[in-house]
């Protein structure tokens, strides 16, 4: 079931083109990565979807249909940073938005539980942290229970600790079966997180697919032997090899998905090749993601 | 309707400058109210005479006269109501709340309805304040015949809530249009209490001018506010002053209303939030 779809969503300010012709759907249940270098229209694009961004041109659809004020309360989002009235209390804010989003005020005690907040309810907003007004903001937008959740580089500015602790609540989130729609410019966190991903730059589209099939292409099988030439002759025999690469000491693999490592070891030690190193190399979404900034260069 | 005013009255309630404010405007409001004979006793002390009247003789606290003599003072202080909601909505630029109400499900149309309603709920506690000052002063001072017309010329009050109301969405559209919440409450002060006033005296003063421009100053944004209730003092120096709201004032606050509540809109729509 398709749970957004934009149609070439397009933003202009003066002279700048802040997203071109945008279109992309997400899935039900997808956590869904939006990448992109500072700048390339990540939070203008869902400025958009959430109608504080006035689009140029283009349109979208929420749940299928045309967005409405209702399809907005059924998606709990932060975009950029936490904002709430700094002399209200956790409480306090979240009353207002409990009744801008029609939910109970019963919701409240629960969420700030989920977000680790409880504790500090009553306290003004402006006491807080950065992280804990981080998580406030991450309570907000679960308050209502919703479909989607929107987080715009939830991580940003936080410390070590504050950044594993965001993340482990996302990802918490992500295994009740909710979609999420995260913009994040911290590839790692991407990779750990999402099924998903589409990379921006410059307000373009530069690719959207699967995190694990970013990772799998990035896979590579390295062999060395201290005969390169007899490693490399008998590696050609091998069926499943897609492509062979050589370094000084070593022969670098990319080869079929089903492909391990036992079999390769498996194979020369039957064609009696004395090999000194078999090492999988998994991928990364960093690898991938760079790959396809210079692509487009 | 009333979840729009329940969500102005939580982002408020535990708002310190909105309780301050709104302190200071009941005890001036108040004061006007109750000082006005006090006044009057001053000015018999210092020796004032009117032809002949002593001052404390003026019917001022007369009913139906009292509602249109305390909404026309009281109205001088309705400056402290507009900073109330100067900065409120300051507050929710800065730090983003219209955004994140509209991200939460709002239009930006309820955004504008639920700050109207602020604004005529504050013009109400506003009419209130005088109706009870002015029942309670009338009774008190006012000559006991006057009583039986209590209830007359209270179309004054109905006057000095759209006189409230409608300055309260002139400075709802010059925070929205401006964003600059202290230089904004320096420069409708100095404009409301000052420059206007000095402007409109120069238009309906001045000698050897025609009628036609001094008309000019009908139209200002504030004293046009002010021509809802006549200045009334005027008929205690036994000058005919009219118990009737003028038209022509209400057709140009009207004008009023809709361009405030109408520029407002139409800047909230166009603006990326």
């Amino acid at each position: 079931m398709e749970i957004l779809g934009t149609e070439k969503l397009t933003k202009k300010y003066k002279r700048l083109t802040a997203l071109n012709e945008l279109d992309f759907s997400i899935q039900k249940g997808m956590v869904f990565g939006l990448l992109g270098p500072n700048g390339s229209g990540k939070t203008t694009t869902l400025g958009m979807l959430l109608n504080v961004i006035q689009a140029t041109s283009g349109s979208y659809r929420w749940f299928g249909k045309p967005p409405t004020p209702e399809s907005r309360r059924q998606i709990g989002a932060i975009l950029e940073i936490p904002c709430f009235l700094p002399y209200l209390t956790a409480v306090q804010n979240l009353k207002i938005i409990a009744e801008i989003k029609q939910c109970s005020y019963q919701a409240i005690d629960k969420t700030l539980e989920t977000v680790g907040l409880y504790e500090r309810r009553n306290d003004p907003f402006k006491t807080y942290s950065l992280g804990m007004k981080q998580r406030l903001a991450i309570g907000a937008a679960l308050l209502s229970d919703p479909e989607v959740l929107i987080f715009d580089e939830p991580t940003n500015g936080l410390d070590p600790k504050g950044i594993v602790e965001i993340r482990e609540l996302i990802i918490e989130i992500a295994q009740t079966g909710k979609t999420i729609i995260l913009a994040s410019h911290l590839l790692d966190e991407v990779q750990k997180v999402c099924s998903d991903f589409m990379v921006l730059r410059k307000g373009e589209k530069l690719f959207q697919g699967t995190v694990e099939d970013a990772l799998l292409s990035q896979k590579t099988i390295e062999v060395g032997s201290s005969d390169l030439e007899v490693l490399k002759n008998a590696l050609a025999r091998f069926s499943g090899i897609k492509e062979l690469t050589m370094t000084a000491d070593q022969c670098i693999l990319k080869t079929d998905s089903q492909i391990t490592t036992t079999a390769i070891g498996q194979f020369l030690l039957e064609q009696n090749i004395p090999i000194n190193h078999l090492v999988k190399k998994e991928g990364s979404l960093e690898k991938e993601f760079l790959n396809i900034l210079s692509e487009h260069e | 309707m009333n979840r729009l005013l329940k969500i102005e009255w939580l982002k408020l309630k535990n708002y310190r400058p909105f309780w301050i404010l709104m302190g200071m405007y009941t005890v001036f409001s108040l004061s006007i109210c109750f000082g006005g004979m006090a006044f009057l006793t001053w000015l018999k002390n210092q020796g004032a005479d009117f032809n002949g009247f002593n001052p404390t003789m003026l019917p001022m606290y007369d009913f139906p006269d009292i509602w249109q003599n305390l909404a026309w003072l009281t109205s001088l202080f309705k400056i402290i109501l507009a900073f109330i909601v100067i900065m409120s909505i300051n507050n929710e630029i800065n730090y983003r709340i219209i955004r994140q109400n509209v991200i939460d499900g709002f239009e930006k149309k309820d955004w504008l309805i639920s700050k109207l309603l602020l604004n005529g709920a504050i013009a109400a506690y506003a009419v209130l304040l005088v109706v009870i000052g002015g029942l309670i002063t009338g009774m008190i001072y006012g000559h006991p015949d006057s009583r039986a017309s209590m209830f007359v010329n209270t179309h004054f009050l109905v006057a000095f809530f759209f006189d409230v109301f409608i300055f309260l969405c002139f400075a709802m559209l010059l925070i929205i249009a401006t964003r600059k919440g202290a230089l904004l409450i320096i420069g409708l002060l100095m404009y409301t209490v000052a420059f206007e006033p000095f402007l409109a005296f120069f238009f309906y003063d001045f000698p050897r001018m025609s009628n036609e421009f001094r008309q000019i100053a009908d139209f200002f944004p504030v004293q046009s506010l002010r021509n809802l209730v006549p200045f009334p003092l005027k008929r205690y120096g036994l000058m005919e002053v009219s118990d009737m709201i003028p038209i022509r004032a209400m057709l140009i606050a009207t004008g009023w209303l809709i361009f405030n509540i109408g520029m407002t809109n139409w800047i909230l729509k166009r603006r990326d939030l």
